[in-house]
């Protein structure tokens, strides 16, 4: 069945939409239609890809109006003849489907989104113990493959450029939650700053659209409570 | 303009487009608290003035705002508290079923309230 | 652009991140810059599912790891280095769980250890089947709080500057604005991973062209052993996506088209978990003799799951369910998975000693990248994250020790020169980079596939040689400067053609059956002969080749059945 790929292109300067027409066959993703572009009609299309199985994070993108990833959706499954792909919002555009991501993985680094643990023991590791039960505590939000769907369709990271956003939140909560961390207070004091989560006020369309159901508005209602006790607790010692 | 992109209905689904609501009946809101603070000072520059304000949004035609008024409040209220749940950490598997709660009590109370207000500018 | 830093690690998975963190735990005063054509977490580690070997418990040992890896490798692996290797590699593990990798556990909270393919013991360490995953995640997020280490991402190299015996820095694209960088440095780490896209059929990411292996290869550093390439026997059909060994590890059927667990012809004591070369042909001759299973994209292998119960898979393979759904339409827990024999891994590599030191002075390599060589002919499963983990951190030492001991930047003028090589690029040719891919995936995969032989084998060469020379009409028709990835691809083509190269003469001159490198007309095992390792060198008509002895500790070699 043939269909047609409308993609959106930006070369640096205009913006414009250019049609494709795909052979699509059962099974073939709209990644695999992207290639066929680039190796059949224009070269110069670009878009980022690597792993085609949902796993690296690479090619987030809007198709009809949702972003999602492109290498796990497939083109029969939309049911649509003609398939409308542009680059993820929120994100400003390098080149067609390519975004700048430096900034959103520069709020992710703002989290502290390591393990800080008050002895650092490197050259004498030891095992530490964690229950099965402890590890589900926090598992789910680690599975976050940083491909910027829930930051593209957050309101509040939209109208401001400060928040820090549902992706490192996530990152921030996955450490929390972690029964081997131990630099709760570092974290909790960015957590509850100014680019926190009270920016957050629940469109929950983050969880709507992760591919991986991390469910970023969880981890992020979670932050709240912790860091609503937190802030009390803070002013309670003060006095 | 930034605060436009609160608007646009990224994904769609249900939740964006009650965040979406929630804004702009907040901005509602605020225009009828101007509104309605101005119309309850002017008692300053006299009784008569006051009364004639006020007696202009008694009448049947005006009865369709105070009904689109009330619409935005009791949306912005129950949806309010729905959040202030959510924002708690509480009732997030509950989200489905409490959205679909927070529309059929704001269309009950409206509905209700609508009544009332027929009844009282009708003189019933 | 000029960039000048004390150590450049080019490629950020796995091993590129640890010798990254390696370095900065030698001394925090080193510049470490990490250079990679994709951000870290995009790398093709992650996509690494079974997990990570290591001696963990009691009941196991350093030598019984190190015997198996040695006797998976058909006795090419060098026993020094794996000694060395299996002694390392607990610490690492423990090293990650100190960092936060969420490392499947057992009931009393102890990190989990599961059965793999070819190793004696439950060995193991996994995250669920989303190890690569897991460790990525957790080296980068610990990379982040070094501050010494800074970041590179979206650098495509393209050259190598090596003078007088020397290395003296690299050249990359920046890709965001498409600036040739100049990056002078006093220690290099390549760690930019395999050659797989060289195959149609293949489990790797579409960023896994070999550059680093093509860029050391051009400026004179020899590869080693690269006619060995792993097959590994469960590929997703029709797109070739790894369905892990975890699945057999935890318990999982192969089956024929008669519903036969046929391994028990071929591997009678491991039956599924014997190693990747020995199940791949197992899979490809029940497939050549006709008892594959049929469908629209060729015959295909059952890879049964459905007795281990929903439960099971999806607290041990989620992942797989998953991709088993969204790609192939089949949900594991009620249907067995349809896979086939694919291209995964690179067993060959630069060459280096055991400290990850190449022939150059301030030239290192780690990963899979190298070639050290401690996975031989083939390497088994869960022992390619943690030789990156191991070599890595050894690559990072050893480079920070030297680059503290060179007191000077090496100084160079090969920026106008590769601006100028780059430049000429752009141009109208008649020939399409994307077609001569293609046709190079197809003579790969036909003639230099599970099954090889010498007419096959030369006809690869043959056409390889002639699509080197239509490569040097390629047109790229894209002149944009920012993100060109016409440009990008045209340059990996190029590399590809050069290892392809390596790669089809190599398997041609070694006239034995060893691993994974299998011919039907020399179907034995010829230790006299080449119980060698092969090293390729650049010339500009095509690869030369000298041989090293293997070096042999403790186990002489014997006849390998499983």
């Amino acid at each position: 069945m043939d269909v047609i790929f409308r993609v959106r292109r930006f070369d640096g300067e205009k913006s414009y939409w250019s049609d494709f027409v795909i052979p699509a066959k059962k099974g073939m993703t709209v990644l695999e239609g992207l290639y066929y572009i680039k190796e059949n009609y224009d070269g110069s299309l670009a878009f980022r890809a690597s792993c085609r199985m949902g796993i690296c994070g690479s090619c987030a993108v809007k198709i009809n109006g949702k972003p999602v990833l492109a290498c796990e959706t497939q083109i029969l499954h939309l049911n649509s003849t003609t398939i409308k792909i542009e680059p993820l919002d929120n994100f400003e555009v390098i080149k067609d489907l390519v975004t700048e991501f430096d900034g959103f993985f520069t709020k992710h680094e703002a989290v502290k989104p390591y393990l800080i643990r008050k002895e650092d023991r490197y050259s004498e590791p030891e095992e530490l113990i964690q229950k099965p039960e402890q590890l589900y505590a926090y598992y789910k939000y680690s599975l976050c493959i940083k491909c910027g769907a829930c930051y593209s369709v957050c309101p509040a990271s939209s109208s401001r450029d400060d928040y820090l956003g549902p992706a490192a939140m996530t990152a921030a909560y996955r450490f929390i939650a972690d029964s081997r961390d131990e630099g709760d207070g570092e974290r909790m004091q960015i957590v509850c700053g100014d680019c926190g989560v009270w920016r957050c006020h629940f469109a929950a369309e983050c969880s709507e659209v992760c591919p991986k159901k991390v469910e970023p508005a969880k981890a992020v209602q979670k932050l709240r409570f912790r860091s609503a006790i937190y802030m009390l607790e803070k002013f309670f010692i003060r006095w | 303009m930034r605060w436009l992109k609160w608007f646009e209905f990224r994904g769609k689904s249900l939740f964006h487009i009650s965040y979406s609501l929630h804004r702009l009946t907040g901005i509602v809101l605020v225009i009828y608290l101007v509104m309605h603070l101005s119309y309850l000072t002017s008692i300053r520059i006299g009784r008569e003035v006051y009364e004639y304000f006020t007696s202009t949004t008694l009448t049947p035609a005006f009865l369709i705002f105070d009904i689109l008024l009330v619409l935005a409040g009791v949306y912005h209220g129950v949806n309010g508290l729905r959040l202030i749940l959510h924002e708690f950490g509480l009732g997030y598997e509950l989200r489905r079923p409490l959205l679909y709660l927070c529309y059929l009590l704001t269309l009950v109370l409206w509905l209700y309230a609508s009544y009332q207000m027929y009844l009282f500018v009708m003189g019933v | 652009m000029r960039i000048r830093n004390d150590i450049v690690i080019v490629g950020a998975g796995l091993a590129g991140m640890r010798a990254a963190i390696a370095a900065s735990e030698v001394s925090r005063d080193l510049s470490i810059a990490i250079v990679a054509k994709t951000y870290p977490i995009r790398c093709h580690s992650v996509c690494a599912e079974g997990g990570t070997a290591a001696v963990m418990r009691e009941g196991d040992s350093f030598d019984l790891h190190a015997w198996d890896t040695v006797k998976g490798a058909d006795f090419l692996a060098d026993q020094d280095a794996v000694e060395f290797f299996v002694r390392e590699m607990p610490k690492e593990i423990l090293r990650l769980d100190n960092w936060g990798c969420p490392w499947s556990r057992t009931q009393d909270g102890k990190i989990a250890q599961r059965p793999f393919g070819g190793h004696s013991f439950d060995r193991t360490v996994f995250a669920a089947d989303r190890t690569g995953f897991h460790e990525v995640h957790t080296l980068y997020e610990r990379m982040l709080s070094y501050p010494n280490i800074v970041r590179f991402d979206e650098y495509f190299m393209t050259n190598l500057v090596i003078e007088d015996g020397e290395v003296k820095g690299l050249t990359a694209i920046e890709l965001k604005t498409g600036d040739i960088v100049l990056f002078e440095a006093k220690v290099v780490i390549i760690a930019t991973g395999g050659a797989g896209r060289l195959f149609g059929f293949t489990t790797y990411s579409h960023q896994v062209t070999g550059d680093g292996l093509a860029v050391a290869y051009r400026a004179g550093v020899p590869l080693k052993d690269m006619e060995f390439f792993q097959f590994h026997p469960t590929g997703l059909i029709p797109s070739g996506i790894l369905m892990t060994e975890a699945c057999r590890g935890e318990g999982g059927y192969l089956r024929n088209s008669k519903g036969e667990r046929f391994m028990e012809k071929y591997a009678p004591a491991k039956m599924e978990l014997a190693p990747r070369d020995v199940v791949a042909r197992s899979m490809w001759t029940e497939i050549l003799e006709g008892r594959g299973l049929e469908s629209p994209y060729g015959p295909y292998i059952a890879l049964d799951l459905t007795h281990l119960g929903e439960e099971r898979i999806n607290e041990r393979l989620p992942l797989i369910r998953d991709a088993a759904i969204k790609f192939a339409g089949v949900d594991p827990v009620e249907e067995p998975i349809p896979v086939r024999p694919v291209a995964h891994y690179t067993m060959g590599g630069i060459h280096t000693n055991m400290y990850c030191e190449t022939p150059v002075r301030g030239l290192y390599a780690a990963g899979e990248a190298a070639c050290v060589s401690i996975h031989g002919a083939n390497r088994l499963g869960s022992n390619s994250t943690a030789e990156c983990l191991v070599f890595g951190r050894v690559a990072g030492e050893r480079a920070a020790e030297y680059a503290l001991k060179k007191s000077y930047y090496p100084s160079t003028d090969f920026l106008k020169e590769e601006e100028k090589r780059i430049n000429s690029l752009f141009r109208e040719g008649e020939e399409s980079a994307y077609e001569i891919k293609a046709e190079l995936n197809r003579t790969m995969d036909e003639n230099l596939w599970i099954f090889r032989n010498e007419d096959g084998m030369a006809e690869a060469v043959k056409k390889i040689i002639e699509l080197k020379e239509r490569y040097k009409n390629v047109s790229v028709a894209d002149t944009s400067k920012k993100f060109n990835t016409d440009l990008t691809f045209a340059l990996e083509v190029g590399f590809m053609l050069d290892l392809a190269e390596v790669v089809a003469i190599g398997a041609l001159k070694r006239r034995e059956s060893r691993g994974a490198h299998y011919r039907t007309d020399y179907p034995k095992r010829d230790d006299e002969r080449w119980l060698k390792h092969t090293l390729a060198y650049y010339s500009k008509d095509g690869p030369i080749f000298e041989y090293l002895p293997v070096t042999i500790t403790k186990w002489q070699p014997v006849e390998r059945t499983y």
